[in-house]
């Protein structure tokens, strides 16, 4: 069965980018979400195996969201993607639950390594 | 070492790492040319800098929050930005065509990586976190888009500005940095870098 994937990022071209490079390698994206508020409630909705997690957004941020979706599921796999790489953001996302943090913009092949290390 | 050689050092790593991303993202058709300049300059004169205040250009702005705050922007001319979109989204046609919601959305993201990569360079260099808002974007004559970046700004009287020039696919492409931290702001910096004595 392939893994199923949910995409948050606020910007629509980023989306498409991360959309284009998950479905070529064999996942499915099951849903798209815009900001953080987003994130949370298609996570209960479409319980994706995977989820991509910008941090800067409008709404809710993307640590808000972390840790909203693992106060429902403490077993969620969520990669963050996101433009801000400085230390304390990044140890402030794998703190809330994240399983990696990728600095944009990233090789496919780096998102395709995080994807399968989150949910071999 | 003077506040502008810093800054062009600074830019020489933030902008080394934003425009090999960059390349990554245009699947290498993105080669940085030349090394970029750093001035500052009042804001009229920052104006004719970048191209003139009648020229169209495309301007994204971020607030930036945490240990340093202010305002940064990415600006450059209508025509680099139209490229770097064609590239990016591999499409083609009429300006209004090529800056619909994917295409703005697109400009956005590459000035999003172009001042988050500065950003993210100072904040290893100084330990100080320097968090970047949702970007705006603005296309419009440069006087109006210096106006927006302006208009939250709490600077004196000067700007920052990185000059950053690259080609693509044979078609040259500059693009400008502007740094606007609030007053008194660069100092935490300096200080961080103990330059103070300099």
């Amino acid at each position: 069965m392939p893994k199923t994937v949910l995409i948050t990022d606020d910007t629509a071209f980023m989306r498409m980018t991360l959309k284009n490079v998950i479905q070529k390698n064999g996942y499915i994206v099951v849903g798209e979400a815009a900001d953080g508020e987003e994130a949370v409630a298609k996570y209960l909705e479409l319980r994706p195996d995977l989820v991509t997690m910008d941090i800067t957004m409008p709404k809710m941020d993307g640590i808000t969201a972390i840790k909203e979706i693992m106060r429902h599921d403490p077993n969620a796999r969520i990669i963050v993607c996101s433009a801000m790489g400085q230390k304390p953001m990044v140890i402030e996302a794998l703190n809330a639950g994240a399983k990696d943090f990728l600095v944009k913009p990233f090789d496919a092949d780096r998102v395709i390594e995080a994807l399968r290390k989150a949910a071999p | 070492m003077e506040r502008l050689d810093f800054l062009r050092e600074l830019g020489n790593i933030g902008i080394g790492h934003a425009t090999t991303a960059l390349s990554e993202m245009l699947q290498g058709k993105l080669l940085r040319l030349v090394v970029p300049d750093a001035r500052i300059l009042p804001f009229e004169e920052a104006a004719a800098y970048i191209g003139g205040l009648d020229e169209i250009v495309a301007g994204i702005f971020m607030q930036i929050s945490g240990d340093v705050t202010g305002h940064m922007a990415f600006i450059l001319p209508i025509e680099s930005a139209r490229t770097l979109v064609e590239l990016l989204t591999q499409r083609h046609g009429t300006d209004e065509e090529i800056f619909d919601e994917l295409g703005r959305s697109a400009l956005e993201e590459i000035g999003n990586i172009m001042i988050t990569s500065y950003l993210n360079a100072l904040s290893a260099l100084t330990d100080l976190v320097m968090s970047p808002s949702i970007p705006a974007l603005a296309i419009d004559m440069a006087g109006a888009v210096w106006e927006s970046v302006l208009a939250g700004a709490l600077v004196d009287e000067a700007v920052t500005i990185i000059r950053t020039d690259f080609s693509a696919d044979g078609v040259d492409i500059g693009g400008n940095i502007v740094l606007l931290p609030d007053e008194e702001e660069f100092q935490k910096i300096e200080h961080a870098l103990g330059l103070e004595d300099f």
